[in-house]
C-alpha cells in the first residue's frame, strides 16, 4: 500500500463536517430530515442571525449569516431552533476520536472541522480508501455527513474538502493547481477574507492564477507579510504542519457580542463589558490560566473596529480585575460614537503555578483577609490530592448545567481540550 | 564678557550644570548653559525648570588663580556642543569670549570655536528662597540617605507623589520615606535644626538622585531650606533647586507593621548572594519571584521554579529563627535593592504571615528599614 503514498512529501485530509449543527439535530430527531432547518442565535433580537441550515433550507437561499427575517420571508416554512452547544460538542468529539483511529496527527481546527496527516497511515489502505471509510464511519456511526479533502498539504486540502458537498471525497494533487484552482476566483480562496480580496481586486488580481503570478514585492507592500504567504499558497505550497498541539495552545481567551441596538450611553456599555468580563473569567477559570494582558475590541456603528490592550503588573483572572481594567482601556480609547460591538480578550496566558501577585502596600488586606481559605485549600489538596478543591469558577464546563450561550455569535474551542486522554494532562494527584 | 579659565574646573562645573539640562524641554533658551563672568568670578547654570543647579567657580582658590576676568558679563550657550567642546579642548586654559553681540570665541591652544550664544537676560531667573529655616546635614550622610531610600520610588506615573521621596523633619530628626506600593524604604537621621521647626514635603526621586551624583563624598556641612514648593540644597560653590511635588504623601506609619510572628537572623551578605542566585532561574517579567520557607535547625530554604527553565534549591543557615513556620514568596529584585541598601553584616527579617509585608533591619540599628510587599502564589 505504500506505493499508493509520496516518497517525499506528505499526505493530509481535511474532514469539514457538512452544515454541522443542523446535521447534528437531524441525528438527534430524525423526523427533522429532509426539512429546511436553520440554526439561529437569539430569534427575538437583531442578532439573530442564521448560524448553519441544512441543505433543504439552502436551496430555498436561506443563507449562513442572514438575518432571521429574511430567512423566514425566502422559506416560510423553515424551521427555526437555537443552538444546544452541548449536543455539538458530544458530536464533535466523537468525530475527533474517529479521525485519531487512523492517524495520532489530528489536528482540530474547529468544532466541525479538522486535518489528519495520514503520511504513516498506509496500513490503513491507501489515501482515498482512509478518506472513504473515515467517512463512512462518522456517517454509520454518528448519523453525520462530511467532506473530505485529500491533498498533499494543508491549504490544498481545504480547498478540496470545500469542492464537493455534501459527502465528498476530493483529490487535489500539486499537478491539479493550474486547471482546477488558478480559474477560481480569489475570493473562493481559503484565507482571503472580504477585505483581502478587496485589495486583490484593486491589483487588478481577480483569479487565483493571477495571484499566483502576482508580483511579490507588489504583495508584500499591499497585504504585508500575508502577501507573499498568499501566492505561496495560490501555487498550491503550503509547509504548514498538521499540529495536534495547535489547539491546546490556546493564546487568548476572548468573548464578544453584538449589541441589540447601537449604544452611545456609556453606562450600559459599561454594563455589556461587566458581563464579559464574567464570561471571560469564568472561562479562563475553566482553563486554569491567567491573563497577562488584557484587550478590547470596539466596533462603532460605522464598523470601523479598534483593539487596545495593555499589558498588566499582575496576571489576572476575576471578573472584577478584568472589568477594571477593560473599563480603563474604554474610557481611555472610547470615542463617544454609537457602538455595535464590544469584546474583551485575556492574552498572554500563564498557568496558575507561574502566576504570582505582587501584593499591594495600600491594599494587601484585602488579600490578607483570604489566606486562611488558602491555607485550608493547600492542606487539603496536601492530604487528599490536588483535585480535592477548587474554586468554584474552576468546575469544569461539561458539569456546569447548562451554560448560556447563544448571545455569542462564534464559537470557541475550549471544549477541545477537555477530550480524556489529552489536555488536562499537568494535573497530577499529589499523594504524598 | 571675556575670561581665561582653568579647564578642568571648567569641565567638572559643565558637568555638574549639565545634570539638570534636558533637551525636551518647552523653553527653548533651557537647552543652554548660562554663563556669567563677575569680579568674584565665574558663575554657571543649567535648569529644566523642574531642576536648577548653579556652579560657582571662584576667582581663586588657596592663594591658585583659577579664572582671570578680564571683562564681567554673561551669555547662555548650547549646553549640548558647549559641554562636548569642553571636554576636548587641547589645553589646560580656555578663554572664552563674546565678540560682536552674541558671537562666543572658545580658544584653548590651537584650537578656537565660534558658538552663536543666546542673550543671557532671556534665561529665567531661578527660584528666589528665602533663606530663613535652614537645617544642616553632612553631605555624605545625605548621600547615604538619597541611596536608601530613592530606589524605592514608584516609577509609574499612575500615583504622580509616589514618584517622590518622603522628607519629614520633626523635634530635630530627619525621616526620609519611598514607595511604590510594592516595598517601602525609610531612614532617619539626627539633623543640626531649630527643634521648633517641622516640614513634610514630597521631593522627585529624580531631583535627589542628580543631587547626589554631584556631592563630593566628604562630611561638609550642606543648607538644606525648604519653601512651600521649593527646596535648595546649598553646598560649597554649588545650589541645586528643586521643585516639590504637590499633594498629599500617603501616611505609611500605620502600614508598618510593628508586631511580628517570625523573627530571622541572617548574614546579610550570605543571604544577599543566595537570593542572587536563586534568582538566576526566576523569569524576568515574571516578577522575579523566589520562595523563602523556614525548615528545622534554623535553616532558611531558598528556592525558585520556572518550569521551562528548571529550579533551584538552596540553603542559608540562619543565626536564629523565631516564632512561627513560615512560606512566603517574593520579588528577588526588590529583596536585592533592599539589602544593598542597608547597612551591617547582620540583618532582622520580621514576618507578620505569608500575604503581610515583612521588615528587614539592621540587627540593633532602628534607623533604617526596608518593607517588601510579598507575592502571592495561586
Amino acid at each position: 500500500m505504500k506505493q499508493m503514498y509520496p516518497k517525499n512529501g506528505r499526505v493530509i485530509l481535511h474532514v469539514d463536517m457538512n452544515s454541522f449543527y443542523a446535521s447534528v439535530e437531524m441525528a438527534f430527531d430524525p423526523t427533522l430530515k429532509g426539512k429546511p432547518l436553520a440554526i439561529a442565535g437569539n430569534p427575538e433580537e437583531r442578532r439573530g442571525i442564521i448560524v448553519t441550515c441544512s441543505y433543504e433550507a439552502r436551496s430555498f437561499g436561506v443563507k449562513t449569516t442572514m438575518p432571521l427575517w429574511e430567512a423566514k420571508k425566502l422559506c416560510p416554512q423553515l424551521i427555526i431552533m437555537k443552538p444546544n452547544f452541548e449536543r455539538y460538542r458530544a458530536a464533535s468529539m466523537g468525530m475527533f476520536d474517529i479521525l485519531h483511529e487512523y492517524s495520532s496527527l489530528v489536528e482540530p481546527v474547529s468544532i466541525d472541522e479538522g486535518y489528519v496527516d495520514i503520511t504513516d497511515s498506509y496500513e490503513f489502505g491507501s489515501p482515498i480508501e482512509i478518506a472513504e471509510t473515515i467517512q463512512k464511519q462518522i456517517f454509520q456511526q454518528l448519523d453525520l455527513p462530511c467532506s473530505i479533502g485529500v491533498a498533499p498539504n494543508k491549504f490544498l486540502a481545504k480547498m478540496a474538502s470545500d469542492m464537493k458537498k455534501p459527502m465528498g471525497i476530493t483529490v487535489l494533487r500539486k499537478r491539479d493547481v493550474p486547471h482546477i484552482l488558478w480559474p477560481m476566483q480569489v475570493e473562493e480562496m481559503h484565507g482571503v477574507g472580504r477585505k483581502t480580496g478587496e485589495k486583490l481586486r484593486y491589483l487588478n488580481i481577480a483569479t487565483i492564477g493571477e495571484l499566483a503570478k502576482a508580483d511579490e514585492i507588489v504583495l508584500k507592500a499591499a497585504l504585508g507579510i500575508n502577501g507573499p504567504r498568499l501566492k505561496q499558497k495560490a501555487n498550491g505550497q503550503d509547509l504548514r504542519k498538521v499540529d495536534p498541539e495547535s489547539a491546546s495552545e490556546f493564546k487568548s481567551v476572548g468573548n464578544s457580542t453584538t449589541l441589540p441596538r447601537d449604544v452611545s450611553n456609556q453606562r450600559e456599555l459599561l454594563q455589556v463589558f461587566e458581563k464579559l468580563a464574567l464570561q471571560v473569567s469564568s472561562r479562563l477559570k475553566r482553563k486554569k490560566v491567567m491573563a497577562v494582558s488584557l484587550g478590547i475590541t470596539i466596533r462603532y456603528k460605522d464598523r470601523r473596529t479598534i483593539t487596545r490592550s495593555r499589558k498588566l503588573k499582575n496576571p489576572i483572572q476575576q471578573d472584577e480585575e478584568i472589568y477594571k481594567m477593560a473599563k480603563e482601556l474604554f474610557i481611555k480609547h472610547w470615542n463617544g460614537n454609537a457602538v455595535r460591538l464590544l469584546g474583551i480578550t485575556g492574552t498572554d496566558l500563564v498557568e496558575p503555578e507561574q502566576a504570582v501577585k505582587q501584593l499591594d502596600l495600600f491594599s494587601f488586606e484585602k488579600d490578607a483577609k483570604k489566606e486562611p481559605l488558602f491555607q485550608t485549600m493547600d492542606l487539603l489538596r496536601k492530604k487528599y490530592g490536588a483535585k480535592i478543591i477548587d474554586n468554584a469558577g474552576a468546575l469544569s464546563e461539561m458539569k456546569l448545567t447548562r451554560p448560556k450561550i447563544g448571545t455569542d455569535t462564534s464559537f470557541n474551542k475550549d471544549f477541545l481540550h477537555s477530550r480524556p486522554g489529552r489536555g488536562n494532562k499537568k494535573e497530577k494527584d499529589d499523594i504524598s | 564678557m571675556k575670561f581665561i579659565i582653568q579647564r578642568d574646573r571648567l569641565v567638572q562645573s559643565v558637568q555638574d550644570v549639565m545634570k539638570a539640562v534636558t533637551s525636551r524641554t518647552t523653553i527653548p533658551i533651557l537647552t543652554g548653559i548660562k554663563i556669567v563672568a563677575s569680579e568674584e568670578g565665574v558663575t554657571l547654570t543649567g535648569s529644566d525648570s523642574d531642576i536648577s543647579i548653579e556652579s560657582f567657580i571662584p576667582k581663586e582658590e588657596d592663594g591658585d588663580e583659577i579664572v582671570e576676568i578680564k571683562q564681567a558679563g554673561a551669555i547662555v550657550l548650547q549646553a549640548k556642543f558647549f559641554s562636548e567642546i569642553v571636554k576636548k579642548l587641547p589645553t589646560d586654559s580656555v578663554e572664552i569670549s563674546v565678540e560682536n553681540h552674541l558671537q562666543t570665541v572658545i580658544r584653548s591652544g590651537k584650537s578656537e570655536f565660534n558658538l552663536n550664544g543666546l542673550d543671557a537676560e532671556e534665561y529665567p531667573h531661578l527660584p528666589q528662597v528665602e533663606e530663613e529655616n535652614v537645617f544642616k546635614i553632612p553631605t555624605d550622610l545625605l548621600k547615604a540617605m538619597v541611596r536608601q531610600t530613592v530606589f524605592a520610588v514608584s516609577t509609574s506615573e499612575t500615583r504622580p507623589i509616589l514618584t517622590g521621596v518622603n522628607w519629614k523633619v520633626e523635634n530635630g530628626t530627619l525621616t526620609c520615606i519611598a514607595t511604590d506600593s510594592h516595598r517601602l524604604a525609610l531612614r532617619k537621621a539626627q539633623i543640626e535644626t531649630n527643634a521648633s521647626e517641622s516640614y513634610n514635603v514630597v521631593i522627585p526621586g529624580k531631583s535627589l538622585s542628580e543631587l547626589s551624583k554631584i556631592l563630593d563624598d566628604n562630611n561638609d556641612l550642606i543648607d538644606i531650606v525648604i519653601t512651600e514648593n521649593q527646596v535648595l540644597f546649598k553646598a560649597e560653590h554649588l545650589l541645586f533647586f528643586s521643585r516639590l511635588l504637590e499633594g498629599n504623601y500617603p501616611d505609611t506609619s500605620r502600614l508598618i507593621p510593628s508586631d511580628s510572628k517570625t523573627d530571622v537572623v541572617v548574614n546579610t551578605k550570605e543571604f544577599l548572594q543566595a537570593i542572587d542566585r536563586a534568582s538566576l532561574l526566576a523569569k524576568e517579567g515574571r516578577n522575579n519571584v523566589v520562595k523563602l520557607s523556614t525548615i528545622d535547625g534554623g535553616v532558611i530554604e531558598i528556592s525558585s521554579n520556572t518550569p521551562e527553565i528548571g529550579k533551584v534549591v538552596e540553603e542559608v543557615q540562619s543565626k536564629s529563627v523565631e516564632g512561627e513556620e513560615l512560606k512566603i514568596s517574593f520579588s528577588a529584585k526588590f529583596m536585592m535593592d533592599a539589602l544593598k541598601a542597608l547597612e551591617g553584616s547582620e540583618i532582622t527579617i520580621s514576618f507578620t504571615g505569608a500575604m503581610r509585608p515583612f521588615i528587614i533591619k539592621p540587627l540593633n540599628d532602628e534607623s533604617i528599614l526596608q518593607l517588601i510587599l510579598p507575592v502571592r502564589t495561586y
